[in-house]
């Protein structure tokens, strides 16, 4: 089976700085993964590298076929469309409501889809993420754990092959937390591939899914699911 | 039927259909929608573009006037009136119009009669009250010489100046430099004209991709989720231009507008005066410099929006 994801050998610099130096990863479709590491290990680059809002100074970067380390600025929008991105806050659009934020999302990516197909999906989605009743609420009505489940719920709308998430539990609570987790596993068992850089350990321990440990720019452990292990990273931490 | 897939049809009119409401929405309307909004930081653009579009629309229509005024001086210019003796023979005048016409730098001449001078005086502006205010006739016969590169029009006034036939106190209508002096006037207008409109121009361009900065800033969360679901790279910058193109129509409107209602009130004013100073402007003209007017503002306003875009989006 052909990898999601795909690192081979990046690098990528920032001025005389690493801050990924030689990644090596593969992400089957299906998988959720967790990025782990200090803060400045590289976590946030090695997402902006797989949606291609910066290229690696060295190595190939592969989402689902697409070669994101040359591909040209006029065909980002080809991958980004393949890729779900969550972030930490919401960044939900406050004049739109729950249903609009997710089918404005699923409408200026595919013009083909029409209103009523927008508005259908949309819905599919807000349900999914257990949200089929605030459709009509506007962001600034919903907790922090309701927006950020309607975030996910635009990040998925389009059924991305891959899901990648930066830190979507920072501003959430812990019990909050672990619904999203719960969401988030969800999502992989229907297949998308889901890529979580979190802080939180007790989450990342007690799923026992695979994890990538990213320390000065280094994937310095690769922990199967599965396994419980050390993390080195929170010496540093 | 086991195994069987039956694949539904989408029509086609009906994708084409959905894509154009789409399009509109998201570019056209949303465009319209966060122009208003912004009202407040598109003001000083669209005021300033309306100010450089009035202006130019103004300078253009007085250029063309000026021009027009230089194709008459340059008609008149390389026409030579040579003024006759009163006493002179007709053999003397026919003498010097053989001369005259055969002349290779000579286009045609002309014999004008007393009579006919004092006739035409009397049909010009201001010399109409002179020509009637005398019993005698104070215009002398003349031949009007046309001569074909206004350059030789000295030689020629030099050739028949002493000419028995010629007045010998005021020979001919000959004024060294004057049509010289019209063009360097005209020339100095002109620049002057061009450099006033750069400037101006310059700030107009300028408060506009200012503006459109402005609106990306505010916008900016909007612009990152299209871009982060993959929205096409026009679709994310579309909406920028078409608020570009909405200031700079609405200002091209202002502007043209108020140039056709300034050269129509300036022609209804129909003044002999008037057509003395804009020779030339019509209201088909008045009409065709709105609507230039209006195109160059739409134009200004698209493309000075397009180059703040790509300044300043990121893709």
């Amino acid at each position: 089976m052909r990898p999601i994801l795909e690192f081979e050998g990046v690098t990528r610099a920032y001025g005389p700085r690493l801050a990924l130096d030689d990644v090596n990863l593969a992400l089957e479709p299906g998988e959720l993964a967790f990025l782990v590491g200090p803060s400045g290990a590289g976590k946030t680059t090695l997402l902006k590298l797989i949606n291609r809002e910066i290229r690696p100074t060295k190595g190939a970067v592969w989402v689902d076929g697409i070669s994101a380390h040359n591909l040209k600025t006029a065909r980002v929008s080809e991958l980004r469309r393949r890729v779900g991105v969550v972030f930490q806050d919401f960044k939900l659009l406050p004049r739109l409501t729950a249903m609009e934020n997710v089918a404005f999302a699923l409408q200026v990516g595919d013009l083909r889809v029409s209103d009523q197909e927008a508005s259908e999906r949309a819905l599919d989605a807000l349900d999914a993420v257990g949200l089929g009743d605030r459709g009509g609420s506007f962001p600034h009505q919903l907790s922090g754990g309701q927006q950020q489940r309607i975030a996910v719920a635009r990040a998925v709308v389009a059924q991305p092959p891959l899901l990648i998430a930066d830190e979507p539990t920072g501003n959430l609570d812990l019990e909050t937390s672990w619904e999203m987790m719960d969401l988030f596993a969800d999502i992989a068992a229907f297949g998308t591939t889901v890529l979580i850089a979190t802080h939180n350990v007790e989450i990342v321990r007690r799923l026992q899914r695979r994890v990538l440990t990213l320390v000065q720019g280094r994937l310095v452990r690769d922990q199967p699911a599965g396994r419980t292990g050390r993390m080195a990273w929170l010496a540093s931490s | 039927m086991a195994g069987l897939i039956l694949r539904g049809h989408f029509p086609r009119r009906q994708l084409v259909q959905v894509v154009v409401a789409n399009v509109f929405r998201y570019m056209f309307r949303g465009a319209a929608r966060n122009w208003f909004r912004n009202l407040g930081s598109a003001a000083p653009a669209l005021s300033s573009m309306t100010l450089l579009l009035l202006l130019s629309g103004l300078v253009g229509l007085a250029g063309f006037a000026l021009h027009n005024v230089e194709q008459v001086q340059a008609t008149q210019a390389s026409l030579l009136h040579v003024y006759m003796r009163d006493d002179a023979t007709s053999a003397e005048v026919d003498s010097l119009w053989d001369r005259l016409a055969n002349d290779p730098r000579v286009a045609n001449v002309t014999y004008v009669t007393r009579a006919e001078a004092l006739a035409r005086a009397q049909g010009l502006p201001g010399l109409a009250q002179l020509a009637f205010a005398s019993d005698s006739n104070p215009f002398p016969a003349s031949l009007d010489v046309r001569v074909k590169n206004i350059d030789d029009v000295a030689t020629i006034h030099n050739l028949v100046r002493s000419d028995i036939a010629v007045d010998p106190v005021y020979p001919t209508s000959y004024d060294r430099g004057a049509y010289q002096r019209i063009q360097a006037f005209l020339i100095g207008i002109t620049v002057a004209g061009f450099v006033f409109l750069a400037v101006l121009g310059f700030v107009a361009i300028t408060v506009t991709i200012n503006s459109i900065r402005a609106a990306i800033h505010s916008r900016r969360d909007e612009v990152a989720i299209m871009q982060l679901v993959g929205a096409p790279r026009w679709m994310v910058r579309g909406p920028f231009v078409v608020e570009g193109a909405i200031t700079g129509a609405l200002s091209g409107a202002a502007a043209g507008l108020i140039t056709f209602g300034l050269a129509i009130a300036a022609i209804a004013a129909g003044s002999a005066s008037f057509t003395q100073f804009a020779p030339g402007v019509t209201v088909t003209v008045a009409a065709v410099a709105a609507a230039i007017v209006f195109a160059t503002g739409l134009g200004l306003g698209s493309g000075s929006s397009l180059v703040s875009v790509r300044r300043h989006l990121e893709s």
